[in-house]
């Protein structure tokens, strides 16, 4: 570990700042720890050390020599790996500081707070743990491989589990499996996911939930998609800067699926007095009072799955009146639930 | 984004490091060791380190003078690293979502020193870098800053409240212990003087939230947020989860998960059926009971009496 580690300081060191690009060869002759007597070790070891000091943010560029020597050597622009002055105040760093532990991220964004607290003249003494009072979960699978995608702007591919596609019929089937007979009678779309071939755009996390944003190949349009209906493992395809992502912001807006017009944006709802304080706080306050005593409220009903797993924790002290096909979807599942469970 | 392997952690904090130790010549080893992390050896050992890095020729002149002398660090001749290295990409995405996250609503932190930091590290980043956003905004949460005031001073709440199970409130004392946001919701965690346990109070389903002025005081004050603790009344549940309601899995504090074809089976343990029957049929069929019975009686209770609100 530590000739390691003197190795990647004095080549960083040397990089930084040799007047002209340092071919391998000056490398291996005149930084300290290359060496090698063996050529193809040289070569393994260099590459590799290169691979891991970009991969930490170090800018290795590869230049040609000189104006009339085109072999290529090896440098680092200072320029581009000095932290510009970014100067937070005190009590941005102590807000930035309170988010990265909130979000339990103090792994992954510790370092990057550590540059800036130097930056900022004092770090003074940092957040080693997360703070138990405050806990935001916002850890998904395949966040990391997006991000890098979307970074490198190279296209992802997964297994997807399209969405309200496996409604009443389907699962009630499945009630009525055997647990050993699940791979003979299961629902053939549970166990058939398409295949999405994305240029990722962007992340957006709303409502508990982690959306990708990205052209889709197949359809030739933007699509958001739900990351925890990915199955198995998010695979990169091509090439980086393979595609060009959008200049536009995304919003996140942009995700809601009631967007794709193929469900209804809002639902009208009539709520008992017992829960209708709360099913206001959804609708975001309004409300009509009935005659018997109950209050009939528009709420936002993007995603119809959604709608519903809030719709029926209220029992019978909620009903959805309409729109006609989400009222239909309700009665249909609480009759699955009925007939299903004898 | 995982952390990179010892050796690279390592070298990030060295180079992170001796930026600070140049204009601070002779700070103390506590010093250094609370602003970053370190124990006087391994310390001692990036000094070391340090004393055999320089300039190729690596002569009088060209390296890097690290000393510990006494209690006292001191770095020199290390002018190319009088920087820390630029943020990586990676770095500022996850401090952007992090400070996106928190700052995407009112009240846990100082959101306006949020944007201002938002704000510069965006600048930094240039047109360049992964687009993250994220909308932490939840019914209930106008209340995130009463409540987050009320964990920080131990200060008990009264609380009017609507529980999983029932349609009716009641109104509790609840001595605040933590704010934790997950699947879509805020909750309040604490204890719950009403139920003389450990509680999970969903922000949507506080009525009203008064703070006592009573401070916590005792064995409980700034207590750990609680960990469900079974006992040995509780019930096994045995649920059958869809791909739809997989996310449930994680969601649920769950004995076990066993995943086949796409059914993920979950074991829990609980007091109290009543919460489970609604989530079952929150979930509408996707998830399926397996046991025990009296679960099943429940949901289909439930069920029924929703279904006829419907006049069916």
């Amino acid at each position: 570990m530590t000739e390691r580690l003197e190795r990647l300081i004095n080549l960083v060191i040397a990089l930084r700042e040799t007047r002209r690009p340092m071919p391998a060869t000056e490398v291996r002759e005149r930084v300290a720890g290359y060496g090698q007597p063996d050529a193809e070790a040289f070569r393994r070891m260099f590459e590799r050390d290169k691979a891991d000091l970009r991969d930490l943010g170090v800018p290795i560029e590869t230049a040609p020599l000189d104006r009339w020597d085109d072999r290529q050597g090896y440098r680092i622009d200072p320029r581009r790996y000095d932290l510009p002055p970014v100067r937070l105040e005190p009590d941005e760093l102590g807000a930035l500081a309170v988010a990265v532990q909130a979000t339990g991220m103090v792994d992954e964004a510790g370092a990057g707070l550590l540059k800036l607290r130097v930056d900022a003249g004092d770090p003074a003494p940092g957040p080693a743990a997360p703070d138990p009072r405050l806990g935001i979960a916002l850890d998904t699978p395949h966040r990391d491989v997006l991000v890098t995608a979307q970074l490198r702007r190279t296209s992802v591919r997964f297994a997807y589990q399209r969405a309200g596609e496996q409604r009443a019929g389907g699962e009630r089937e499945s009630q009525h499996r055997a647990p050993g007979e699940q791979r003979a009678g299961g629902n053939a779309r549970d166990r058939d996911p398409a295949v999405r071939t994305v240029d990722p755009h962007a992340l957006v996390h709303r409502r508990g939930r982690w959306y990708l944003v990205g052209r889709d190949h197949d359809r030739d349009e933007r699509r958001a998609f739900r990351l925890d209906r990915i199955q198995g493992k998010v695979r990169t395809i091509g090439l980086p800067c393979s595609f060009v992502a959008p200049d536009d912001d995304v919003s996140v807006d942009d995700v809601v699926p009631g967007r794709r017009g193929d469900a209804p944006a809002t639902a009208e709802v009539l709520a008992s007095a017992e829960v209708a304080w709360q099913v206001a706080r959804r609708a975001r306050g309004g409300g009509a009072a009935t005659d018997d005593g109950w209050t009939r409220f528009t709420v936002s009903a993007g995603d119809p799955d959604d709608f519903m797993f809030w719709a029926l924790e209220f029992g019978p002290e909620l009903e959805v009146v309409g729109p006609p096909e989400l009222r239909a979807a309700v009665v249909a599942r609480l009759r699955g639930l009925v007939e299903g469970a004898r | 984004m995982s952390r990179p392997a010892p050796t690279l952690a390592r070298l990030e904090r060295i180079l992170t490091m001796v930026p600070w130790l140049l204009t601070n010549p002779g700070v103390s080893v506590e010093e250094v060791g609370e602003r970053f992390g370190v124990s006087r050896e391994e310390l001692a050992d990036d000094l070391d380190i340090l004393g055999y890095c320089g300039l190729p020729g690596y002569g009088g002149g060209d390296l890097v003078e690290a000393w510990l002398v006494g209690d006292r660090v001191t770095v020199r001749m290390a002018d190319f690293f009088s920087r820390p290295l630029r943020l990586s990409l990676r770095e500022a995405v996850t401090l952007l979502l992090a400070a996106r996250a928190l700052g995407s609503v009112e009240g846990l932190a100082d959101s306006d020193a949020l944007r201002r930091a938002v704000d510069k590290l965006q600048a930094l980043l240039g047109g360049d870098g992964a687009r993250v956003a994220v909308d932490l905004s939840a019914p209930g949460d106008e209340l995130l800053g009463v409540v987050r005031r009320a964990v920080d001073n131990g200060e008990v709440v009264r609380l009017v409240y609507r529980s999983a199970s029932k349609a009716q409130t009641t109104q509790r004392d609840v001595e605040p212990w933590a704010v934790v946001g997950s699947g879509g919701s805020w909750y309040l965690q604490g204890w719950c003087r009403l139920a003389t346990a450990p509680r999970d109070f969903r922000l949507d389903r506080i009525r009203s939230l008064e703070p006592t002025g009573e401070r916590v005081t005792g064995r409980r004050a700034g207590g750990v947020p609680p960990v469900y603790q079974p006992s040995v009344d509780d019930i096994e549940v045995v649920l059958d989860l869809a791909p739809r309601a997989a996310w449930v899995a994680e969601w649920l504090v769950v004995d076990a998960v066993e995943g086949h074809d796409g059914v993920h089976r979950v074991r829990l343990r609980t007091a109290n059926l009543d919460w489970v029957a609604r989530l079952v049929v929150q979930l509408g069929g996707a998830a399926m009971v397996v046991q025990p019975a009296a679960l099943t009686t429940r949901v289909i209770q439930l069920a029924s009496a929703t279904l006829r609100r419907y006049s069916l």
